[in-house]
């Protein structure tokens, strides 16, 4: 099997300058095209280039030798004078920086580099950030830049981008929020772990009855408001710039999960469960942030998206705690809550061990399963509010038939109120 | 993989359209169609041409599917018989069916021994009897996917990867199409109340290139067309090359499967009228390595009616002229004929590979087309 690499190229807003680099070996049966990616900011624009470095050769008759990254870095000045030579925007000036009073959002891309000579190539241009027309993290095609094979002219691409707003910008990190930690099963698990013995009283250095509903959810409250506060001290300083090497974030998450974990089994830190959620807040928030520096904003467009994507975190995280707290809470007065809270402390302590292992080189298949969770999620807050509705329902029961006070049939059934009890 | 029986697995003839002998031949066949039919017995095609009406062929085209339906199972009839419709005669590729994946149709591997033999017999009916052409080119093409399955292509490749589709129902009278296709390869061979209405988009590409042995049988398939394009232009003069030669590089076919009806409004290169008589028979000989991997009455209906347009026809090419290389391009475009012949990089095997179609911007899928 041959490879052919491909030129990564970056032309950077308002700078004469082109990166070049070679990217993964394309598989040799992938069709021989290149890709404009563009990246819309608030005053200018840049545009990531993709081109076989053997089209490259060909179109623009530099020879590269051997076609390596090296090579590609010596020739890097006739490189960028051809691309530049093939690549005039309409509305724009150099570098594709509008003029004033051009339509930075509708314009001839007037690209041709590589089809202008190679008849057979085709482009295919896309948008992968534009915050003010809503696209976050995910490509919008624009279209593919060939000759038409009838006129046997290239047919000059227009870019429509479409309307843009500040609101459309900050709506879409909301929805980037909620659906990060929607899909983030390490951060839910981590806050849902630490929740796990919250309606719990320690006794004897053990977990024991339930805490009465007043503390629980009191308790519940501090750790979930700690947790945020944590995340969004460095989330906002990750995403103004603050240095957060993924790899060790993405460990001391796995690390965190684990000690909640042991924590849910075996109280090591009970009542300063506070402080802890927000020291592992300040690891999760590191993670958070790469989101947004991938996003390659400033300004304005920064602190809306700040703001927007931390609302939607939150969002999402009292969403998962509504709607796995009240049956926890319920189950927590049941005897089954201990063979519970096992059973979901030590398979989540298995997930953290399986993530910690693959985040630090070593691939398992525990955690390709745990990052799998997410599509069963929904199935288990199922089980668990009919768990505790079974519960409820059960205990409701005498009351509501015939209307005796159901105190004696409560002793014989699972549900023990200690601190009735106790009065 | 399995792997095909015998009738799949042919001795390739060495004869080659090489020798302007051999194109002479060719040539007195095709007058002979259009002035005394019947006096030439130079070729099987010229033979068949003055004795068999073409509605004959295509009812024999009709038995022969229905020889070959009777052998399959109800599930596999299921997957046999689709619809006549635009869309699943557009489904070919060139692309082998691990990335095509739109291929209707009965696939070879699920064929035992007896229904292969069914199904060679009718592919036999529809295509020529050349040497090198018609059906010994589709047993060559199996037999280099086959070599391309066993030096390093894996199971996406081999002849238990291509698909036979009815479009409509096989009948001498309606519309149907009767397609067979795979990696490098796609028969379109459209009937209309009997009469073959259209035989492309015709497709034909090989890897391995140039002579390859495969289970014993020495193959070179698409090497008749590629020396008989290359001698097109070896008899070009400077001048006429300097008019043939296109701007631009073609590192693949302009019109490849899915680029349908979109042939240039202009002709390019350099008019076979402008050309001497012995010019001119090489480029109808060339288009023959095409019109003949048909059955012989029709591919001699469809090679008089490019002949009578052959001064209206334009010959270009871009690279090398000897069509070796990566990049050598070839193009012929006549009124209805358009013919193209790329060199292309190695995908499994080191070395350039030949793309090539034969399309008719008149009778692609029978005339068929988005309204």
């Amino acid at each position: 099997m041959r490879n052919s690499a491909l030129a990564a190229l970056t032309v950077l807003a308002g700078v004469a300058a082109l990166i070049l680099g070679v990217a993964a070996p394309a598989s040799a049966h992938v069709l021989p095209t290149s890709t404009v990616v563009l990246e819309v900011h608030d005053d200018a624009m840049d545009a990531q280039l993709r081109i076989p470095v053997t089209d490259l050769v060909s179109a623009s008759g530099i020879n590269l030798g051997d076609e390596t990254a090296a090579d590609l870095a010596a020739h890097d000045s006739a490189v960028a004078a051809y691309i530049a030579r093939h690549f005039a925007p309409e509305s724009a000036t150099a570098h594709l920086v509008p003029p004033d009073g051009a339509d930075p959002r509708m314009f001839d891309l007037g690209y041709d580099v590589v089809v202008h000579r190679i008849v057979t190539h085709a482009v295919i241009v896309s948008v992968q950030n534009d915050w003010s027309g809503g696209v976050v993290e995910s490509a919008r095609g624009l279209g593919t830049i060939r000759r038409d094979t009838v006129t046997g002219e290239i047919t000059p691409l227009t870019v429509d981008l479409g309307a843009a707003s500040a609101w459309t910008g900050f709506t879409s990190l909301v929805s980037l929020g909620l659906s990060h930690i929607r899909e983030g099963v390490d951060h839910q698990l981590f806050l849902l772990t630490l929740l796990l013995p919250a309606p719990l009283i320690v006794a004897a250095g053990r977990w024991a009855g339930p805490a009465r509903p007043r503390t629980a959810v009191k308790r519940i409250a501090s750790i979930t408001i700690a947790f945020t506060i944590g995340h969004s001290v460095t989330l906002a300083l990750g995403a103004l710039g603050l240095p957060a090497p993924q790899p060790v974030v993405e460990a001391l998450i796995a690390v965190s999960i684990l000690i909640a974990a042991v924590h849910a089994v075996h109280p090591i830190f009970a009542g300063r469960e506070a402080v802890v959620a927000t020291a592992f807040g300040l690891v999760h928030g590191l993670a958070f942030s790469a989101t947004l520096t991938g996003l390659h904003l400033s300004g304005g467009q920064l602190v809306l998206s700040l703001l927007g994507f931390n609302l939607g975190i939150e969002l999402m995280q009292l969403i998962v705690v509504a709607l796995v707290l009240p049956p926890l809470m319920v189950l927590a007065r049941t005897r089954s809550y201990r063979p519970l809270r096992l059973a979901a402390a030590c398979a989540t302590g298995i997930a953290a061990v399986g993530w910690l292992a693959q985040r630090v080189g070593f691939a398992n298949p525990i955690a390709s399963a745990a990052d799998g969770i997410e599509g069963v999620s929904v199935y288990l807050v199922v089980v668990l509010w009919i768990s505790a509705l079974t519960v409820v329902g059960y205990a409701r029961l005498p009351l509501t038939r015939s209307g005796r006070s159901a105190a004696g049939r409560l002793t014989g059934s699972s549900i023990r109120y200690p601190w009735e009890n106790a009065s | 993989m399995p792997t095909l029986p015998a009738i799949f697995r042919s001795k390739r003839v060495i004869t080659l359209v090489a020798s302007t002998a051999v194109l002479g031949t060719l040539l007195t066949g095709c007058t002979a169609t259009t002035s005394t039919a019947g006096t030439s017995t130079s070729t099987p095609s010229s033979t068949s041409t003055s004795t068999a009406p073409t509605t004959t062929a295509a009812g024999s085209v009709v038995a022969a599917t229905e020889a070959f339906t009777a052998t399959l199972t109800s599930d596999q009839l299921a997957s046999l018989n689709q619809e006549y419709t635009l869309e699943n005669a557009e489904a070919w590729s060139n692309l082998p069916q691990a990335m095509s994946r739109n291929r209707v149709g009965l696939q070879l591997s699920e064929l035992d021994d007896s229904q292969l033999t069914a199904l060679g017999t009718l592919l036999q009916a529809v295509t020529g009897t050349t040497a090198g052409e018609g059906y010994d080119e589709i047993q060559q093409l199996l037999n280099a996917d086959d070599y391309l399955a066993d030096n390093g292509g894996g199971s996406d490749y081999g002849s238990g990867n291509y698909f036979i589709a009815f479009l409509g129902t096989p009948s001498d009278t309606g519309t149907w199409e009767l397609q067979f296709g795979g990696h490098h390869f796609a028969v379109a061979n459209t009937y209309t109340d009997g009469v073959l209405a259209g035989a492309t988009p015709s497709f034909r590409g090989v890897e391995p290139y140039g002579t390859f042995e495969q289970d014993g049988e020495t193959n070179a398939p698409l090497e008749s067309e590629q020396v008989a394009l290359a001698a097109v232009l070896a008899s070009l003069s400077t001048d006429q090359l300097s008019s043939a030669e296109l701007d631009g590089v073609y590192r693949d076919l302009v019109l490849t499967p899915g680029n349908d009806w979109a042939f240039p409004a202009d002709n390019e290169g350099v008019q076979v009228g402008t050309l001497a008589a012995d010019q001119k028979a090489l480029v109808l000989a060339a288009i023959a390595t095409y019109v003949n991997d048909i059955n012989d009455a029709d591919a001699a209906t469809i090679l008089a009616k490019y002949e009578s347009e052959l001064d209206e026809t334009y010959v270009s090419y871009s690279g090398g002229s000897s069509l070796t290389e990566q990049d050598d391009y070839i193009r012929i475009d006549g009124p209805s004929v358009w013919i193209e012949f790329s060199m292309q990089r190695g995908i499994i095997l080191s070395g350039s590979h030949p793309h090539s179609v034969w399309r008719d911007s008149t009778t692609d899928y029978g005339g068929t087309q988005q309204q």
